[in-house]
């Protein structure tokens, strides 16, 4: 199923600049319920989104939303009980590389393979040649600041290392959506920010569309475009907030009277939840 | 799946289930001639034999109850005391444990025609045995149990000025307790089977004697009451020291959920 | 972040794994010679070291002893070709199964808390006194930490780490290979390892108790005959290999794992 609805080869891709709608992500009338031992459990409801090519949108939401739920079904790692969700215009069926780039939290690297093997571990799937495999994984390191970390494993790597050899996994195939869950949860206060700093980098370069969820207030208002807010049980969207902060982003920001305003905001939806 | 499961048994009554139909089996397979009961003598005549010669089980078993109570101690007194005193200091741990755990491959039963060379047939060469046989699981689960003390608690004592002697008394051992408990517990029932192996070898007394015994008589029925005895004071041992270390367990983590885990 | 620190080297480490076992042999040859020196023991009880170790080295060229031990390696290893992958099987089977676990698992762990080493007179009833009697018993005494290495081999296979594979489009195959099989290899050492162990403890007793052959068998003939020097140099034999079979895996084990370091 999956070659059928993969996107244009990589050498039609290498030739034309992307076309626009490749990064365009969207969600129609999702829903889930689920069935454990006997309880059934609405877990999403009534989702829309409609997400543009190259866009950074940040979902934001207390822990028990179904919004890293929401983000495995866009990966087309779990399927939703309704609605559809597309990617380039073609359904998201199940998971694939070419179209989306997925980065987890820590520890989603493989101990046993070195950076620069975990970083061409999905080429390897492929069974692309060796050496345009270690050129496209080297040039990936460099792109995320990892140059001469090749050879090391993740436990010789520090947390923010390792997330960067996982956005580096993730960016191998080029693929013109990334998406991030909760990719810093694990990391302390400095790393994150240093962190949020190099993907609006990364970002940057690249162009591509991030959809990146987190439960951090300060690195939503931060990083995104677009903040999509949702409220728990069931997980649907109560706020789509539109970040007029401008860029590049910077640390002084995070004091501004505007940056205040946009937590305020967020914060207010979080609160009336934990009151309910 | 979802559905289908809402059909299928609890697992614990397939469980009983499953008991249930191997003892039906044991007693079913030798009486229908399936099995010659020379291999498998039915259960109720296993039981019988057991009853029958009630006396002389309980007289066989209480002289290897008391070398078991004896290889005990000393198996799980100086491992435990050594585990806790080589677990607790670092840079011992780091050497022993793992010229310990190398030792642990030395099929130990190998000893045991030493040991009757030197201390003659009597219990003095099992308990010999079966101390060495249950010392080294003691030792190398204590050790690893001290191991695994959270840190911080030794922290917080020393933040309060507690001494060396409060530190081991208040903090290391009521923190190692289940560890060295499941310590206990595999080390415990290697002694008791150690004593009775090596009376199946060599002895003049106790019930891995009269099993041997009665093996040489090729009388099933006895062997496996023989047998059976043994291994309901196992699992007897093992359900006691369980039950104490599932209560201990509450001093670790002060919830009940760490015993549906167990 | 430029330039990568050079990663330490662990040479050094391995070095100093082999000196508390200098050390052991050091002790152990010491108290030997010191219990006769002191008279603590009898020459006849304990032979001096230097006669045992003459004799251990004889007792290797010897071809009735070589044949016995070719009798005990058949069984351990027949035991173990039968056991190790059975029991992996059977394992990954019932830790597959999220039911048959929750049914069986807490049989086999009851079971394995019970020494095995109890049911040999069973065997000898059921099998007679022969080379099958002895694999079954290794079988039977090996088959069960085997089981429940398997459940833990299976448990150390991370769900994050499918994920990835399967975000990356990878086959069953592929999963199998590049993610089941890396995760679990340390644990599947370890396996091999305390099977050995298992196995190797079983027989031996197994041919201590009732055999025509085998090296349990000359062991506890020398201890019956008083013929210490040479059960101390096949306990020496014996204890050696085991310990070197048990090293030499482990060694496999840290090297699989160097990456945990």
């Amino acid at each position: 199923m999956t070659t059928l609805l993969q996107a244009p080869d990589r050498a039609d891709r290498a030739a034309a600049p992307q076309t626009p709608a490749a990064g365009h992500v969207q969600v129609r009338g999702l829903g889930h319920t689920y069935d454990a031992a006997g309880r059934v459990t609405r877990a999403l409801d009534g989702i829309e989104l409609d997400i543009a090519p190259g866009r950074f949108v940040v979902i934001v939401g207390t822990s028990g939303c179904g919004k890293s739920s929401l983000l495995m079904m866009m990966t087309g790692l779990v399927s939703p009980s309704e609605g559809s969700i597309t990617c380039g215009g073609m359904p998201m069926m199940a998971p694939d590389p070419d179209r989306v780039g997925v980065v987890f939290q820590e520890a989603s690297l493989y101990p046993w393979l070195t950076a620069q093997q975990n970083v061409e571990f999905p080429l390897s799937l492929r069974k692309l040649p060796k050496a345009e495999r270690a050129a496209r994984a080297r040039e990936r390191l460099a792109l995320v600041g990892l140059q001469g970390f090749e050879d090391r494993y993740p436990h010789e790597l520090s947390g923010g290392m390792k997330q960067r050899v996982s956005i580096a996994r993730g960016l191998v195939q080029d693929p013109p959506v990334l998406m991030l869950d909760e990719p810093f949860a694990a990391l302390d206060e400095q790393t994150r920010i240093t962190m949020g700093d190099e993907l609006l980098r990364i970002w940057e370069r690249t162009g591509k569309t991030v959809i990146f969820v987190t439960h951090s207030l300060t690195e939503a208002a931060y990083l995104a475009d677009e903040i999509i807010v949702m409220s728990a049980r069931p997980g649907r969207i109560v706020d789509r907030i539109e970040v007029d902060l401008p860029r590049p982003r910077t640390y002084a920001m995070m004091s501004t009277p505007r940056f205040a305003a946009l937590r305020e905001r967020i914060w207010g939806h979080i609160r009336n939840q934990a009151g309910e | 799946m979802a559905p289908q499961a809402r059909f299928r048994l609890e697992p614990a009554t397939v469980r009983r289930l499953l008991g249930l139909a191997v003892l039906l089996l044991w007693e079913v397979l030798p009486r229908a001639g399936l099995i010659p009961a020379l291999f498998l003598p039915p259960l109720t005549e296993t039981l019988g034999a057991l009853v029958h010669h009630a006396g002389e089980y309980a007289h066989h078993l209480l002289f290897s109850l008391y070398a078991i109570g004896i290889a005990m101690g000393v198996a799980c007194g100086i491992g435990i005391g050594a585990g806790l005193l080589v677990g607790s200091v670092a840079p011992l741990r780091q050497s022993v444990q793992p010229v310990a755990s190398g030792l642990y491959a030395v099929p130990l039963v190998i000893l045991y025609p030493l040991f009757t060379a030197w201390f003659g047939i009597g219990p003095q060469s099992k308990i010999v045995f079966a101390s060495l046989y249950g010392l080294l699981p003691c030792f190398l689960g204590t050790m690893a149990g001290v191991q695994t003390i959270d840190r911080h608690y030794i922290t917080v004592a020393r933040s309060l000025r507690a001494s060396r002697l409060q530190l081991l008394t208040r903090v290391l051992l009521p923190a190692a307790i289940p560890t060295v408990l499941s310590a206990f517990r595999i080390g415990g029932a290697l002694v008791i089977v150690g004593i009775v192996v090596a009376e199946m070898l060599t002895s003049t007394e106790g019930i891995g004697y009269l099993i041997t015994r009665n093996r040489t008589l090729l009388n099933s029925p006895r062997v496996f009451a023989g047998i059976l005895l043994v291994v309901a004071l196992v699992i007897g041992f093992d359900a006691l020291v369980r039950l104490l270390e599932r209560r201990t367990r509450h001093w670790r983590f002060s919830t009940r959920s760490a015993d549906a885990v167990a | 972040m430029s330039a990568a620190p050079p990663i330490p080297s662990h040479a050094g480490r391995r070095a100093r794994g082999l000196l508390p076992w200098a050390l052991v042999l050091a002790v152990l040859c010491v108290a030997w010679q010191g219990a006769l020196v002191t008279g603590l023991m009898a020459p006849e009880l304990l032979p001096p070291l230097g006669e045992v170790v003459t004799t251990a080295v004889e007792l290797l060229t010897r071809p009735s002893v070589m044949a016995h031990a070719g009798t005990t390696l058949a069984e351990v290893a027949v035991a173990f070709v039968i056991a190790v992958p059975l029991g992996l099987l059977l394992g990954i089977a019932i830790a597959e199964s999220r039911y048959w676990s929750a049914v069986l698992k807490p049989v086999i762990f009851l079971v394995f808390s019970i020494p095995k080493t109890i049911f040999l007179p069973m065997f000898i009833l059921a099998f007679g006194i022969n080379f099958a009697q002895k694999v079954g018993f290794g079988v039977f005494s090996t088959i069960f930490i085997v089981l429940i290495s398997a459940f833990s081999a299976l448990d150390s296979v991370k769900a994050e780490h499918l994920r990835v594979a399967r975000i990356y489009g990878a086959t069953p195959r592929q999963v199998a290979w590049r993610v089941y099989l890396p995760s679990m290899a340390p644990v599947l050492l370890e396996a091999v390892r305390l099977a050995m162990m298992f196995n190797l403890t079983g027989i031996l007793l197994a041919e201590m108790y009732a055999a025509r052959s085998g090296l349990g068998q000359l062991v506890s003939n020398w201890g019956e005959n008083f013929m210490l020097r040479e059960l101390l140099a096949g306990i020496l034999i014996i204890s050696t290999a085991a310990i070197l079979f048990n090293e030499a895996v482990r060694w496999l084990e840290t090297r699989c794992e160097h990456w945990r370091a």
